[in-house]
């Protein structure tokens, strides 16, 4: 935006060359608990995956330490609200998992422990994700997960090639959902929601010639795809055992040659912010994230910042969104910019909310280590 | 630069991952809320609503400025062109809760509880169309009057799965005329090319008429569009496969390339076609794809494309086995060499050092000097990448390999910082 806008108050600030190098994180904060309140009409094409948009907010100010500014324990209800639970007699158990929003019509409940039966209601892998990773974000203990019913719908969404469908009732199936599947298994800290092996089939097979991974066998290698591949194998521990050094050198050229000032995501493509991160935090894992510029990076990315609402595009003088605000704020986060937290680049929640997982996990552990001892009887 | 127009603003956002990460991208050109006859938009009360409804999410159009849609136009999600689609039905002018015929089913609104989170402000109309989706939803109703709520709620948000997927439903229920639904999702892909629901619908309508005889010219028109869209071509490369239609594809590639030799997707497809087809592993096969490849390398040297689909084709030959090919591309290297051309010499270089070759030292000063070419030079950007590869060249095939050279602080710094993040995983 520019020209006369009259409720715009500082003018001059558009002249000085340098002044897009401000990182103005307040715009920032505002712009996600604005996305956290309520939207126009005209984005009601995000409707059922208002979940997602709700995850982009709520990391980015954890991203920026702004979490205190929110009701955590409203929306953590929110979110429980959006659980498909399983019916009394189980019969939609392979349903079950995280809606993305309200749209179906199920009446709000957060307080039965059981799900009402509807010919239609089902969890989509993504809201799953994002629904999950948004309550360890907040601090939620996950207790009113119910873990079975989640991992079993997740199983339902597992097709013969290792790759995952959205919904039970069918949809397109590649690496985004396999990533998502991952963090759930990694989330809830079991790797019975899938079989591993013939995810990591799927991704290998999904390597392109060109070294870059693809959303799935023979399609074009892509920034967003490669990360999701990385990222999932990371999670799961088998980077180094699913890819030779030989192999893992060619993944690290293919991303390195994605920047072009910021990054892009295929080659002979513009760039573009959220590359930032999806590139960015692929070469982090792969550990030549140090080599790339750092100065060229950030400079992009702050050049897509909108300074009167705040937020990020992805190119700029365009109008920003929450799913580039965020992914420009993590992109800030692998430069080390200051006052942006570390973030878990495999996860993709700041490094707090991670070891608030890794909380979790323990307490879990020791709680069922404690149990089996109770139940070993005392020969002494 | 950026896109004009609110269908296509939105599709950006969807080409940035619909599930994984949509997001709101609100067009350069304002987009009231649709506004029903005759009753006007709703909005909450006060100014300060007023003002957030107007200020989220990079809307910098403040109200007054936006101007009344026209009576009768009802998609939030509208067209640039205020007219829709040739032929293409709006929803009617009454509310759903005003029509006689609707008269006995219950509408069900949505319920957000007390503390909704990203919450939609809808229209009036918006609400009527999808509270009676959602009662028709729960009957499981499989009729022409469910069939044709569902044209008007993909209308309203095309990227509604539960909508498709009953649309499917009642399809198959009703046994319509699957061509007929075939004309109407390629008008609304061609609306919304990058909607992920659009081209699994169409794939599904493929699917059960078995007859894949119009999707090949359909993705081309696309194509003509964007043509890099990344759902046509997945598309594209399932009914290929599907339905064997491998016969005229590589000629499209190479009309693609003829356009634009930079097309990466169509790089892509060149080696899907062919590792599909006759295989790279025939000699003669692989004779004609490196000099078509060197062809195009000279018209345009600085494409990354070509250089990647050139090396991706020998790779796993050996790059070694082909020391007429680094005789060639030395050869190039004058004029103008890029960073592309040094890259692949250095890479032909570690496979001869690789694969044992006689000269490892010349070999490998060889590559040394190119990556330190690169990172002083011409790929400066990536100068601290460039040296770290040279450091593992030296490392991997350094001649004396015992008396190494004591390293520099700085590497033994990186080498050290490489071995935590190695254990803080």
């Amino acid at each position: 935006g520019g020209g006369a806008c009259p409720w715009r108050s500082n003018m001059a600030e558009e002249t000085t060359a340098g002044e897009h190098l401000e990182f103005l994180r307040e715009r920032h904060v505002c712009f996600f608990e604005r996305c956290l309140k309520i939207l126009p009409e005209r984005y009601c094409s995000l409707e059922t995956s208002r979940l997602t948009i709700a995850f982009f907010a709520l990391s980015g100010l954890d991203m920026l330490s702004a979490l205190h500014l929110v009701d955590k324990t409203s929306i953590i209800e929110w979110i429980y609200s959006l659980q498909v639970l399983p019916t009394e007699d189980k019969s939609n158990l392979y349903r079950c998992g995280f809606r993305g929003s309200s749209h179906l019509g199920i009446p709000y409940n957060v307080s039965e422990s059981h799900g009402t039966h509807h010919l239609y209601d089902s969890g989509h892998i993504a809201m799953t994700y994002t629904g999950l990773a948004s309550l360890v974000i907040l601090g939620d203990d996950l207790k009113r997960v119910n873990k079975e019913a989640c991992l079993a719908g997740l199983r339902a969404l597992q097709l013969e090639d290792g790759s995952f469908y959205a919904v039970p009732e069918g949809s397109e199936n590649d690496m985004r959902f396999v990533y998502c599947a991952t963090c759930i298994c990694y989330m809830l800290n079991d790797w019975s929601g899938m079989n591993t092996k013939k995810a990591i089939n799927y991704i290998r097979k999904s390597m392109s010639y060109d070294n870059g991974v693809a959303q799935g066998a023979g399609l074009e290698s892509h920034g967003g795809s490669t990360f999701c591949a990385i990222a999932s194998l990371c999670l799961m521990g088998k980077l180094n055992e699913v890819f030779s050094e030989k192999e893992l050198n060619r993944i690290r050229r293919w991303c390195i040659m994605r920047q072009q000032n910021g990054f892009h995501g295929r080659p002979n493509k513009p760039v573009d912010t959220c590359y930032s991160f999806w590139v960015g935090a692929t070469l982090q894992l792969l550990q030549i994230f140090q080599y790339t510029n750092f100065e060229k990076n950030r400079n992009y990315i702050l050049s897509t910042q909108d300074r009167i609402v705040g937020g990020f595009a992805k190119w700029p003088d365009s109008h920003p969104d929450a799913l580039h605000a965020y992914f420009g704020v993590c992109g800030l986060s692998l430069i080390g910019e200051a006052g942006v937290c570390k973030v878990h680049p495999a996860l993709n929640m700041s490094i707090r909310a991670f070891q608030h997982l890794q909380h979790l996990h323990h307490t879990a552990e020791t709680k069922e280590l404690e149990q089996h001892s109770e139940s070993v009887p005392d020969y002494t | 630069g950026k896109e004009g127009g609110r269908r296509r603003a939105m599709g950006e956002r969807a080409a940035c991952g619909e599930t994984a990460g949509p997001a709101p991208t609100p067009s350069p050109s304002p987009s009231p809320a649709s506004a029903p006859a005759p009753a006007p938009a709703p909005v909450p009360a006060g100014g300060l609503a007023q003002r957030l409804l107007h200020n989220t999410a990079g809307d910098e159009t403040p109200p007054e400025a936006e101007e009344p849609k026209p009576e009768g136009v009802r998609r939030a999600s509208g067209d640039s062109d205020g007219g829709g689609g040739g032929g293409r039905r709006s929803e009617s002018f009454a509310f759903y809760r005003d029509r006689k015929e609707w008269a006995d089913i219950k509408p069900v609104p949505q319920d957000d509880g007390p503390h909704p989170v990203v919450q939609i402000a809808y229209s009036e109309n918006f609400k009527d169309v999808y509270d009676y989706f959602r009662a028709v939803l729960k009957l499981d109703e499989r009729s022409e009057r469910a069939l044709s709520l569902t044209t008007d709620a993909i209308e309203l948000n095309a990227a509604n799965y539960t909508v498709w997927h009953f649309r499917r439903v009642v399809l198959q229920s009703l046994k319509k005329d699957l061509n007929e639904e075939l004309a109407y999702i390629s008008e609304i892909i061609e609306d919304q090319p990058k909607n992920y629901q659009v081209w699994y619908h169409r794939q599904k309508i493929v699917e059960w008429l078995k007859d894949s005889s119009q999707e090949l010219g359909f993705i081309s028109g696309i194509l003509e569009q964007d043509a890099k869209n990344y759902h046509a071509w997945q598309h594209r490369q399932w009914v290929i496969k599907e339905f064997n239609l491998w016969d005229n594809e590589l000629e499209y590639v190479d009309q693609l390339l003829e356009e634009d030799v930079r097309n990466n997707s169509a790089w892509n497809q060149r080696f899907f076609v062919i590792s599909n087809t006759t295989g790279f592993d025939d000699v003669a096969v692989l004779g004609r794809e490196v000099e078509y490849t060197l062809k195009m390398i000279k018209r345009a040297p600085h494409n990354e494309s070509a250089w990647n689909y050139l090396k991706g084709i020998l790779q796993d030959q050996s790059l070694s086995k082909y020391p007429n090919l680094l005789q060639q591309i030395l050869q190039l290297m004058e004029k103008p060499s890029s960073p592309y051309l040094i890259a692949f010499l250095i890479d032909m270089y570690e496979d001869f050092l690789e694969n044992n070759c006689e000269e490892k030292e010349g070999t490998l000063n060889k590559a040394l000097e190119l990556c330190e070419q690169l990172a002083m030079k011409q790929d400066t950007i990536r100068q601290e990448y460039w040296r770290y590869f040279a450091r593992r060249l030296r490392a991997k095939h350094g001649v004396i390999q015992q008396e190494s050279a004591p390293m520099g602080s700085e590497d033994s710094l990186q080498e050290c910082s490489e071995g935590f993040q190695r254990c803080s995983e």
